[in-house]
């Protein structure tokens, strides 16, 4: 990269069903929890990228009423329709530009004002699919989680354990929506059932929450700070559409794992990063991520969850703060699991925290049975 | 910084109902085009922006869908939107693309299918600004004082015509003028084959025939909306002067936006109204545009300026903002004809948004439109003298949202 980029500052707001709250207060929130993490001040920042979509948020231009609240005004900004992580990708891309120095990084979805699965079907194809009315993000989850199953042998109970294991996670998360510390695999497994095999606690819960991050180049992050969190590399990829892709493999993360794993040196992503953020919104999905970002062969997703590798205690800890299924507040999921993993490597993570985290891992995805993926590393010094 | 090039421009002609392409076939056309001018294959394309006003055409993240059109599997894609300053904004977000040095050769579209939807989505879509806010205030119960700020702002129209009234009354500049520019630009329009309304000989007394809507607005004033798509290739200097004869660089950007031109700030509680053709987020992120191009006086160094105008005022209004007329002097301009394709400072030889808006690749259209005129591409609207450095703009949002692009036929 041309120039490095740091992490230097980040907040989030307290992931609930309903928040009871405007948009434009919560975004005002993290965005001043963000720059005073920081220690720094609006006028510091040269540039701010936003993350919100029309649909999700029920209103055209859905940027038009938090460009103040974020305190964009009067500043360069632009808003990145979909995942927060891409927001983070776009403001990276910002600075490594050389025209601006400091971001503030914002995304945000209530999930309590537009039912995101309603919108979901107006997201497939107009022509034909969305005539049936019966695909939406969870029935085509089903299909995905159906084909992996069936293709690798996976059974219901190791997915329920991808779900034991972040619900219980969550509940050390005092940011999490879903938190469970006494979630059993009968739990999980006689939850509702929406979809055959996608349960109520095999998907991600609808939630209301924002996050904000300040990116900062090298000479201004070590001004800000004495323990930047340094973006060592970064990927992103789109899939084909829904009936021209595998649904059984995660192809475009697969893409995006390696480009980011090339531009931060990494060979073995195993004994390399310490601790893993990813967005499952679906348990299976986790299994899946864990085979595209090459942490195991393909189809052995299932032998890691079920020896325990990816818990806290693990060898290789995947979303100790809860991931998705703790959370998620769409558009900030991506840009929270950024959060998490910056969290992790500056020691912040109370109650959750992994000891001697130097590198780590940070997943967003975005559309249906993740079309979209899009990767982080990030390094302490 | 890296230097960055348009080496190819791609448009589909506009109308407003294309019933002979469905969305994916329409930015598929555009993006094809776009390589075949560039001379690059789908396969060299290392990053993608695009962006539209989703609720527009009625599909939500449509790029996941079009993608396979574009040929976009395995490859990053960006998707920005901002309103009507959308195109500008991945226009903008395609060049830091390449700038950062993660990408050599980006392809930045954005379109616009209003048919698609029940309604024009220029007025369906613009209401939705604010009927979603208005039912979540209701939700915690806000009083109804501010509803009415909102809904009776009456979508685009009743933010421009608030907007031109504060300009005329600023500049002197009266109803005849905007006469003038919507005939101007319907004329230039007649000579550009991709725009929408066309009308050859368009004068000034033809448009003051057509109805009232809002005052200061006639029929004759307003934009139509439109069905289309426009794609560019964007690529670093090393591939652009190996691969283009005349690539056009982008000197100068920024988007800032603007709060206090929000025209429901006041009512919402946020910093009161002073002057809703003030335009700050205009005039500073020309600054900054034209600081970055090495532009001291856009006036002299600027040769021709593709201004996002969907209601004429706006055409006077933002070449003032821009820099390239001095404070309330472009109606006196226009009367002497420095606007048109002969004049000092052409504005909008291709129609502008005034005859052709596809909302999400209005602000795109601009900066294509001023890379046609440098590359010496424009066709029959080419402006008969050299073209060295042009400004594109977009507005969107409740001219809240700006996006300024400096082009130039060398990167110094």
């Amino acid at each position: 990269m041309a120039r490095r980029v740091a992490i230097v500052g980040y907040a989030q707001s307290y992931h609930q069903h309903d928040m009871q709250m405007t948009r434009e207060d919560m975004v005002f929130e993290v965005a001043k929890g963000a720059l005073r993490n920081a220690g720094i001040s609006r006028e510091d920042v040269d540039t701010v990228i936003t993350a919100s979509t029309d649909f999700l948020d029920g209103r055209t231009i859905s940027n038009l009423y938090t460009s103040m609240a974020v305190g964009a005004y009067l500043k360069d900004e632009s808003k990145v329709e979909e995942d927060g992580a891409f927001a983070a990708y776009y403001a990276l891309m910002r600075i490594l530009s050389g025209v601006h120095d400091i971001a503030l990084v914002e995304a945000h979805t209530q999930g309590s004002v537009v039912n995101p699965h309603l919108v979901s079907n107006y997201t497939v194809d107009p022509l034909f699919e969305r005539q049936y009315g019966d695909l939406n993000d969870i029935s085509a989850a089903a299909l995905q989680a159906r084909m992996y199953m069936n293709k690798y042998d996976v059974s219901e109970e190791q997915v329920a354990t991808v779900s034991v294991k972040n619900l219980a996670n969550a509940a050390c998360n005092p940011h999490a929506h879903r938190r469970m510390p006494d979630v059993s695999i009968e739990v999980v497994l006689s939850s509702k059932l929406y979809y055959d095999p996608i349960r109520e606690l095999t998907m991600s819960p609808i939630s209301d929450g924002a996050c904000a991050l300040v990116l900062a180049c090298e000479e201004k992050a070590k001004e800000i700070t004495d323990n930047p969190v340094w973006i060592e590399g970064v990927g992103s990829c789109q899939d084909g559409y829904l009936r021209d892709r595998n649904l059984d493999k995660l192809d475009s993360l697969q893409i995006a794992a390696k480009d980011a794993y090339e531009m931060a040196g990494i060979t073995a992503p195993f004994a390399q990063i310490d601790v893993f953020e990813v967005s499952e919104k679906f348990a299976h999905e986790e299994l899946m991520i864990y085979e595209a970002l090459g942490l195991c062969r393909e189809g052995k997703g299932k032998t890691l969850i079920e020896k325990g590798m990816t818990e806290k205690d693990g060898e290789i800890p995947v979303n100790p703060s809860g991931g998705a299924l703790g959370a998620d507040p769409i558009c900030a999921t991506g840009l929270v699991r950024i959060m998490e993993t910056a969290k992790q490597i500056r020691g912040e993570a109370n109650g959750y925290q992994i000891p001697n985290v130097h590198r780590a891992l940070a997943h967003g995805q975005f559309g249906i049975c993740a079309q979209k993926n899009i990767v982080f590393i990030l390094g302490g010094e | 910084m890296r230097n960055v090039a348009i080496i190819g421009c791609g448009q589909t002609k506009h109308s407003g109902r294309r019933r002979d392409v469905n969305l994916a076939e329409m930015v598929g056309d555009a993006v094809w085009n776009a390589l075949e001018d560039a001379q690059v294959g789908p396969h060299e394309v290392d990053a993608f922006t695009v962006g539209n006003m989703q609720g527009f055409g009625g599909v939500a993240q449509p790029e996941q869908w079009l993608g396979d059109w574009i040929g976009a599997p395995g490859k990053p894609v960006l998707r920005i939107a901002t309103g009507g300053s959308t195109g500008g904004c991945v226009a903008q977000a395609a060049f830091y693309a390449v700038a950062s040095g993660l990408y050599d050769i980006a392809v930045a579209t954005a379109w616009e299918k209003h048919s698609d939807s029940k309604e024009p989505g220029a007025t369906t879509g613009l209401a939705h600004v604010g009927l979603g806010n208005t039912l979540n205030m209701i939700n915690f119960g806000v009083s109804f004082k501010h509803l009415l700020s909102m809904v009776a702002a009456g979508a685009a129209a009743g933010v421009a015509c608030y907007q031109a009234m504060y300009y005329m009354h600023r500049s002197g500049c009266r109803v005849e003028h905007l006469d003038m520019v919507a005939a101007k630009d319907r004329r230039n329009a007649a000579n550009n084959k991709y725009a929408h309304l066309q009308w050859p000989g368009c004068t000034p007394e033809d448009i003051a025939k057509t109805k009232w809507v809002a005052y200061p607005f006639r029929y004759g004033h307003i934009c139509p909306a439109s069905d289309g798509a426009s794609a560019m290739v964007l690529a670093c200097e090393e591939v652009a002067r190996k691969r283009c004869k005349k690539p056009v660089w982008i000197k100068g950007l920024a988007a800032y936006s603007d709060e206090e031109n929000q025209i429901m700030s006041e009512g919402a509680g946020g910093i009161g109204i002073l002057d809703a053709s003030q335009q700050i987020g205009a005039t500073m992120s020309a600054i900054k545009a034209y600081k970055m191009a090495g532009i001291k006086d856009p006036q002299k160094e600027i040769d021709l300026a593709e201004i996002y105008q969907p209601f004429p005022s706006q055409e006077l209004m933002f070449a003032e903002r821009l820099g390239l007329f001095d404070e309330g002097t472009a109606w006196k301009a226009l009367e002497k004809g420095e606007t048109d394709i002969n004049g000092k400072m052409p504005c909008d030889l291709s129609g502008g948004v005034n005859a052709t808006n596809a909302i999400g690749s209005s602000a795109l259209q601009r900066i294509l439109e001023c890379a046609l005129q440098i590359m010496g591409k424009a066709e029959e609207h080419q402006v008969p003298k050299e073209v060295h450095n042009a400004v594109a703009h977009g507005w969107g949002g409740a001219t809240n949202y700006i996006a300024v692009t400096v082009l130039g036929d060398s990167p110094y």
